[in-house]
């Protein structure tokens, strides 16, 4: 299986920065997440996950640093998270650090995620 | 309007007084990801009392009305290539310690309860109620049991933290006209 490297647009439509690599199970996504064809966009992403959990098989340490993203990103997200998650659950060594900017709002949407998700999320604030 | 010798029988003078009252931004058209960059980008220039984080409210709560206005309007015109473009107005006002962002859209008649029944229990709720709201619906969007549409709306509600200022107008019997507005303060940092 191969890394996963896709640089950031701010055009009309945002895409995040990717960068999710095999050999050490680091992942990061970061920017801002405004897409045309949001699960379009997230499919891939969490086929590399999927896969990795699968037959890699090794830590998955993921740092999310997004300074926005919209309603229907989170939808992915969560996504995301559920499979970091099952994964965690199978015996998979997880780690999850969501950088977020100074604002309550944002807190309160970690904390949301790891309500719904179920997974433990390192709260980090962005410099 | 009637037309008068080529101009329409209106004062252009006294419609820009009209929008130049506390009124920042305002378009009314069809709406697709040029005229959500441009309106973005205005925001940024414009809202000069907010700090960043009124800023950066105000674009989120634009990005999601705005995109409701492009996909869900009743009255809608299509492009040379064939896309599909919801038709509104959009609206960002300042007004003393806070600013405004209106949207307004024709809605069928048959269609409308369910979107006036859903902002009416996001304002019943508080914060907490809210974020487990938002939760639960994003859940069962994720399960593909819901469209997600409302979830938007509840972020909007979250992140305003004011509530969703509804208003129908019945324009005939099949449509009416659905406006929405809420207010973001100009000063949301910790006192």
């Amino acid at each position: 299986m191969e890394d996963i490297h896709i640089k950031g647009v701010h055009e009309a439509y945002f895409m995040p920065t990717v960068n999710f690599e095999v050999a050490t199970g680091n992942c990061e996504i970061s920017g801002e997440s405004y897409l045309e064809e949001t699960t379009k966009f997230y499919a891939p992403l969490l086929a590399w996950i999927r896969e990795y959990t699968a037959s890699v098989k090794g830590p998955l340490n993921f740092d999310i640093k997004l300074s926005y993203f919209n309603t229907s990103s989170s939808k992915c997200l969560v996504d995301i998270l559920d499979l970091l998650k099952n994964y965690q659950k199978a015996g998979g060594l997880v780690t999850v650090n969501w950088y977020y900017e100074d604002s309550d709002e944002e807190l309160e949407e970690v904390e949301d995620f790891i309500l719904e998700t179920g997974l433990q999320i390192n709260k980090i604030p962005m410099d | 309007m009637e037309k008068t010798g080529g101009k329409y029988d209106f004062s252009l003078y006294e419609f820009h007084n009209l929008l130049h009252q506390n009124i920042l931004v305002s378009y009314k058209g069809p709406i697709d990801e040029r005229v959500m960059t441009v309106i973005g980008e205005n925001i940024e220039i414009l809202t000069n009392d907010g700090n960043d984080r009124t800023k950066s409210k105000i674009f989120k709560i634009f990005m999601e009305l705005a995109q409701n206005v492009w996909l869900y309007s009743a009255e809608s015109c299509k492009t040379m290539s064939g896309k599909q473009l919801g038709m509104g107005t959009l609206v960002i006002g300042e007004f003393g310690d806070y600013y405004t962002f209106v949207t307004g859209n024709m809605v069928k008649n048959t269609d409308v309860e369910p979107v006036i029944e859903k902002c009416e229990i996001i304002n019943s709720l508080d914060r907490d109620s809210l974020r487990e709201y938002r939760r639960e619906q994003r859940r069962l969007a994720n399960q593909g049991k819901k469209n997600s549409g409302n979830i938007g709306l509840i972020q909007v509600a979250l992140t305003a933290e004011s509530p969703l200022d509804i208003e129908l107008t019945p324009v005939s019997e099949e449509e009416s006209f659905f406006s929405l507005a809420v207010k973001i303060k100009k000063k949301t940092v910790k006192e």
